[in-house]
């Protein structure tokens, strides 16, 4: 991990989109900032993403572990979570 | 253009995949370069995409939320647009590691990268039919 941590910029990232779609689907001020700022809020959803990528792998390129968890298992867990995530709670937000 | 463009690059990113996935083990000259392009498919494919999702796709909502099957769009779609962009973390990681000389680790990266990604194809057909195309 001596240049860039990619396991952590995939946790952050993946963490942070399904916050992001959670977010911006229950509070629609949320929404409305995302596309103000930057025209869609998908397109929000898209830069903050990449943002959340480069900036966490950069900043913690010698961090090894989130606490008792390495950036190897939550990279891979949160990219999971995440897409289990973003299913289910469309799912949810369709029927209820 | 822009829908054949997001149609082919999303054809490599199941293509690709498995062409690297076959010869992960015996690590040919090649790797490294296909798992880059790969990666830079992955970032690529979000410009055809949110060209048609911003552009064309307002209309096709309307028509889909309106039929027989809303949950095309407020499920299937919402879900594969989303899904859309984790994909080339995805991809940059499964790459990363091939250039880490760390084949063996990529692999299950490489495998869900082509898993969301033919998931993400079999939404679209959904939502084209969703919208009776």
């Amino acid at each position: 991990m001596a240049k860039f941590n990619f396991y952590a910029g995939a946790s952050a990232s993946a963490i942070l989109l399904a916050l992001l779609v959670i977010l911006s689907e229950l509070v629609e001020p949320f929404k409305a900032l995302l596309a103000s700022v930057f025209g869609h809020h998908w397109i929000g959803k898209a830069v903050l993403v990449a943002i959340a990528f480069l900036l966490a792998g950069f900043l913690l390129k010698e961090k090894t572990s989130l606490g008792k968890i390495s950036f190897k298992d939550l990279a891979w867990k949160s990219s999971l979570a995440s897409l289990a995530v973003i299913f289910l709670f469309y799912i949810l937000e369709f029927f209820f | 253009m822009a829908y054949f463009g997001h149609l082919l690059l999303g054809v490599g990113l199941v293509v690709l995949p498995i062409i690297i996935l076959v010869n992960l083990k015996e690590k040919p000259k090649w790797l490294k370069a296909v798992s880059a392009i790969t990666a830079a498919i992955s970032w690529l494919l979000l410009l055809p995409a949110g060209l048609l999702y911003l552009a064309f796709y307002p209309a096709t909502k309307t028509v889909i939320k309106a039929g027989a099957w809303p949950w095309a769009h407020s499920i299937i779609m919402e879900t594969k647009e989303h899904w859309g962009l984790l994909l080339p973390v995805v991809a940059t990681v499964a790459t990363l590691l091939v250039f880490d000389g760390k084949e063996a680790e990529s692999k299950k990266w490489w495998i869900l990268l082509l898993v969301v990604s033919f998931l993400i194809a079999i939404f679209g057909r959904i939502v084209k039919m969703g919208a009776g195309a």
